[in-house]
């Protein structure tokens, strides 16, 4: 029943991204069953002994009291993960073929993960949003008020044109300096092999690296009624298309992108998930989420 | 394959519009937004190749028909060797000049039996026609194949009095190649004059196909004098007051001395030797004109006889008649009018007419009949019995001229005409110093050559209040001057001041005596004829006002001319021969018309051989020859507009159903 609240055609009716992230995770983590595998944060692990430069904040001053020792409350909290988004804002991902664009799916998309992650496991989250530059950057932090930094960064995100998917992500290792997750959401047009070469370098201090790769039915599946003049979105050229290639062609060679970009990914230990903007979020989010518990 | 107006092909451009309706319009790409396009290939899109035509029956149906419509208009034709099918595909025509010229001894004869050659040489079954020719061309058969037809048609030609008109015969034969479709082989036999041929070449165009073969019956040019024209009064009421002259021409011919003689009802009158320049003209003048009262048959007469002895007679028609009498009322002590008007019409019209002066007072014993008109000059009140009596005469026929100045401006009313003298205007006591003409009807016959009365000054004019009539000339600011009125069969004239030299200048200008002499006669109702005419030309035998009355004409053969029906009614006729032809009208007058040869037909001088070959290759036949000989253009016009129907019927029906199927989709 809840499910169909996860519909992006119905979260396209509810303003604001916040109601739309605590209704999509809220519908989601009550659907799921409960797992030893994972608890959240908070939870107490260990005392450790008050050593020359420890931050005071974290001394358990009840047991400093009766002992007159100072120790450290640990909390599992303290192997809580960076969550980064790097979000797509390019021209094409403003394409839609239905109520909701590619950009409001992916918005949906972050949303969610925001509130999963800052909400239900303390997680600290940042958000870099860029297409042919960074455009705009909110760096992960657990701090108060972060939602709503990210949600404003989120809102911000209006699609404008790029023609290089490549050069904005030379400038992503000097903002991820801490390892956690990473997650790249887009639609990757640009061969695979280089938008996995691309991606790649982000792995090398350690992080998770999760490719959501978000595509309208009509880019996987395309149908024409009659010839019709295409114009690129990002580029302004224009190209006219009949409905035979859009059939055949144009599927095949879509099809053969995204399983290139699943092996390469798969073989560079990167994980790779194709969301289709008509398919609810919470497979996505399960996803997210399975990566998340790797991470723990 | 060829076309009558291969401009119209220019409209194939319109197949565009089918093209661009199914093909551009119909394919039109939408433009749609797509988030990229690096998975779509260039070479396999953009082509119009990859665009295909929807609805091809119709569009080939909507193609077809406009393509039609541009064949229809551009009117193809094809040609068609007629010359292949041989002899019985032609028509052969046997054209005999029978112009006055031929009747220069044995030419017509001549022609006749080379006529008669070509048809004993035409083959088996061939159709010929045989035509004669002079100004008009008189078909003389159908398209027969029967020869003893062919040759009695040749048999029966007569000589004729007209002029040879090779345009004519081009026209006729161009009508003929038209009704027979078929090419013509012309047989063209003739003295080949020169003086036939047209102003313009192109009038001498064959029909198409045509083949023409020229006999000439004159080799060499002929010696010919003749007697060009006459000029001679029409009517003569004193003939020693009458000279006849004569221009003698010579064509081809050397300085030679002849003998011109003035012939009058059979007797010389005169004679006189007159030297001819070589090829050239002389002028002679005949100083008597005897003549007996009524018509005379005149001629001048050239001696010695020549080739072509017909036109050595030039005929006029002259009538001699007393002078007509002319009544002039003006009042008692004014004289001044009668004397101008009299010594105007002494002065014009030799004599033609006699002036009794009257003033009102001596009117009671006036007999109206005897006169041709009455001049009313400025008359104050007339005796109630003389107006009463000058109606009836007017009424009756007679003309009526009125001086309205002064006198008249007293009366309640002009007299016998419709109408009054409101005032008088004096022009010098007003503002003007003078009043001149305005408008003048140049076309009527009293007005015709008074130089718009330029010059002329009125100082005293009639303001006119007619009733009815026609307004002939106006003063300069509109008033009328001279009014025209009718009355029963009589005609009326109203000149609005005095024919004296005080009410105006008019007496003292040139044009007064053309005035008087004018309206003299118009009013006696004497038309200027010419004592000539020329054969063919035509001959007014009454005018459209003219009471219905039967007449009679006789030829210079003394046959009638008009049938029972047409006597009645005819208005004219044409003089088809020369001679003296009688017009017996039924009020007993008789007039007599002669009628002379046009003397284009007295130069005997032959057509250039190149000319002939010139007119000759005007026919496509002659031009091209071999295979091309003869060839006929067969039009597809027909053809073209029906299928024209066909496709647009098959495009209703097509694209009815085409419809049909968008609707229910």
């Amino acid at each position: 029943m809840l499910q169909r609240f996860l519909s992006p055609s119905v979260l396209a009716g509810i303003s604001g991204l916040e109601l739309v992230a605590k209704t999509v995770v809220d519908g989601f983590v009550a659907g799921l069953h409960r797992s030893p595998d994972f608890g959240f944060s908070q939870e107490f692990a260990e005392y450790r002994a008050y050593s020359e430069g420890d931050d005071l904040r974290h001394v358990d001053w009840n047991v400093f009291a009766r002992t007159e020792r100072a120790y450290l409350k640990r909390y599992r909290g303290e192997t809580n993960t960076l969550v980064t988004v790097l979000l797509d804002a390019s021209a094409s991902m403003g394409f839609s073929s239905q109520s909701v664009k590619k950009i409001d799916y992916a918005r949906y998309l972050c949303a969610s993960i925001f509130y999963l992650a800052i909400h239900q496991q303390r997680d600290g989250a940042g958000i870099i949003v860029f297409d042919d530059e960074i455009r705009n950057f909110v760096p992960p932090s657990t701090r108060h008020g972060q939602l709503y930094r990210l949600l404003h960064a989120l809102e911000g995100a209006e699609p404008k044109a790029r023609t290089d998917f490549a050069q904005p992500f030379v400038h992503f290792q000097q903002f991820l300096r801490r390892r956690g997750v990473v997650v790249v959401v887009s639609d990757f047009y640009e061969e695979a092999s280089k938008v996995i070469r691309t991606v790649e370098p982000l792995r090398y201090r350690g992080s998770e690296l999760l490719l959501f790769h978000v595509l309208d039915p009509q880019e996987i599946e395309p149908r024409l009624d009659g010839p019709a003049l295409l114009i690129d979105m990002e580029t302004g050229g224009s190209l006219e298309v009949s409905p035979e290639y859009a059939a055949r062609e144009y599927r095949e060679k879509i099809g053969a992108h995204i399983a290139a970009l699943r092996d390469k990914a798969k073989a560079a230990g990167i994980d790779y998930f194709l969301l289709d903007t008509s398919r609810p979020l919470d497979a996505a989010l399960r996803e997210y989420l399975s990566l998340r518990a790797g991470r723990m | 394959m060829g076309f009558l107006s291969p401009w119209f092909l220019a409209g194939l451009a319109a197949l565009a519009l089918p093209v661009y309706i199914h093909l551009l319009r119909q394919h039109r790409a939408q433009p749609k937004p797509f988030s990229s396009l690096m998975f779509f290939e260039r070479r396999l899109q953009s082509s119009v190749r990859r665009r295909r035509l929807r609805y091809l029956l119709l569009f080939a149906l909507r193609a077809l028909l406009v393509a039609l419509l541009a064949l229809a208009f551009a009117n193809p034709y094809i040609k068609k060797p007629a010359a292949a099918a041989g002899a019985e595909s032609r028509l052969t025509v046997i054209a005999v000049d029978d112009s006055f010229s031929m009747r220069v001894s044995g030419r017509l004869e001549k022609a006749k039996s080379e006529a008669q050659a070509v048809i004993a040489g035409l083959p088996p079954g061939a159709l010929a026609q045989v035509v004669s020719f002079g100004s008009a061309v008189k078909v003389l058969t159908q398209p027969v194949a029967d020869r003893a037809e062919l040759e009695a048609a040749v048999a029966a030609i007569e000589p004729s009095d007209s002029r040879t008109s090779y345009a004519e015969l081009a026209r006729a034969l161009r009508a003929l190649g038209a009704s027979a479709k078929r090419p013509l082989d012309v047989h063209l036999i003739s003295d080949m004059q020169r003086s036939g041929l047209p102003a313009s070449f192109a009038e001498l165009e064959l029909p198409e196909g045509a083949r023409m073969k020229a006999h000439p019956v004159a080799a060499k040019r002929v010696e010919n004098w003749a007697v060009e024209s006459v000029s001679a009064p029409h009517r003569v009421y004193d003939p020693s007051k009458v000279r006849v002259q004569a221009v003698l021409a010579g064509f081809g011919t050397p300085a030679s001395r002849r003998r011109a003689s003035l012939v009058v009802n059979g007797r010389v009158i005169e004679s006189r030797e007159v030297e001819i320049p070589a090829s050239g003209r002389a002028a002679v003048e005949f100083s008597r004109l005897e003549l007996p009262h009524g018509w005379g048959r005149a001629e001048v007469r050239l001696e010695p006889s020549d080739a072509l002895p017909e036109d050595d007679r030039y005929r006029i028609a002259v009538e001699r008649l007393e002078p007509r009498r002319l009544l002039f009322v003006e009042e008692a002590g004014r004289e001044r009018a009668a004397l101008y008007f009299k010594t105007a019409l002494e002065a014009a019209s030799g004599a033609a007419f006699g002036i009794d002066t009257a003033s009102p007072g001596q009117l009671g014993n006036v007999a109206l009949g005897r006169y041709a008109a009455v001049v009313l000059s400025d008359a104050g009140s007339l005796p109630e019995g003389f107006v009463k009596e000058l109606r009836e005469y007017v009424r009756s026929g007679g003309g009526l001229l009125i001086a309205a100045a002064t006198a008249a401006a007293a009366r309640a009313a002009l007299p016998v005409a419709e109408g009054r003298v409101t005032a008088v205007r004096y022009a010098s006591r007003e503002a003007e110093r003078f009043l001149s003409a305005g408008a003048v009807d140049t076309a009527h016959p009293v007005l015709a050559r008074v130089n718009r009365l330029e010059g002329v000054k009125f100082f005293q004019t009639a303001v006119l209040e007619m009733k009815g009539g026609r307004v002939l000339a106006r003063l300069a600011d509109q008033s009328p001057l001279l009014v025209e009125q009718t009355l029963g069969a009589g005609r009326i004239l109203v000149f609005a001041s005095a024919l004296d030299n005080i009410s105006n200048d008019f007496p003292l200008r040139a044009s007064f005596v053309p005035f008087v002499e004018q309206a003299a006669n118009y009013l006696a109702g004497l038309s200027e004829a010419p004592s000539a005419y020329v054969v063919d030309t035509f001959y007014e035998l009454r005018g459209t006002s003219d009471p219905v009355s039967t007449m009679e004409v006789f030829d210079p053969e003394r046959r009638r001319v008009l049938s029972l029906a047409e006597s009645a009614k005819a208005r004219n006729i044409q003089l088809a021969s020369q001679g003296f032809y009688e017009i017996r009208r039924a009020n007993g007058r008789v007039d007599l018309a002669a009628v002379n040869a046009d003397r284009r037909e007295s130069d005997l001088d032959p057509l250039p051989a190149d000319a002939v070959s010139l007119w000759q290759n005007t026919g496509q036949g002659a031009v091209s020859g071999g295979a091309q000989a003869g060839s006929v253009r067969w039009s597809l016009w027909w053809y073209v507009m029906l299928g024209v129907a066909l496709a647009s019927l098959a495009e209703s029906v097509v694209s009815a159903r085409y419809l049909g199927k968008e609707k229910l989709s």
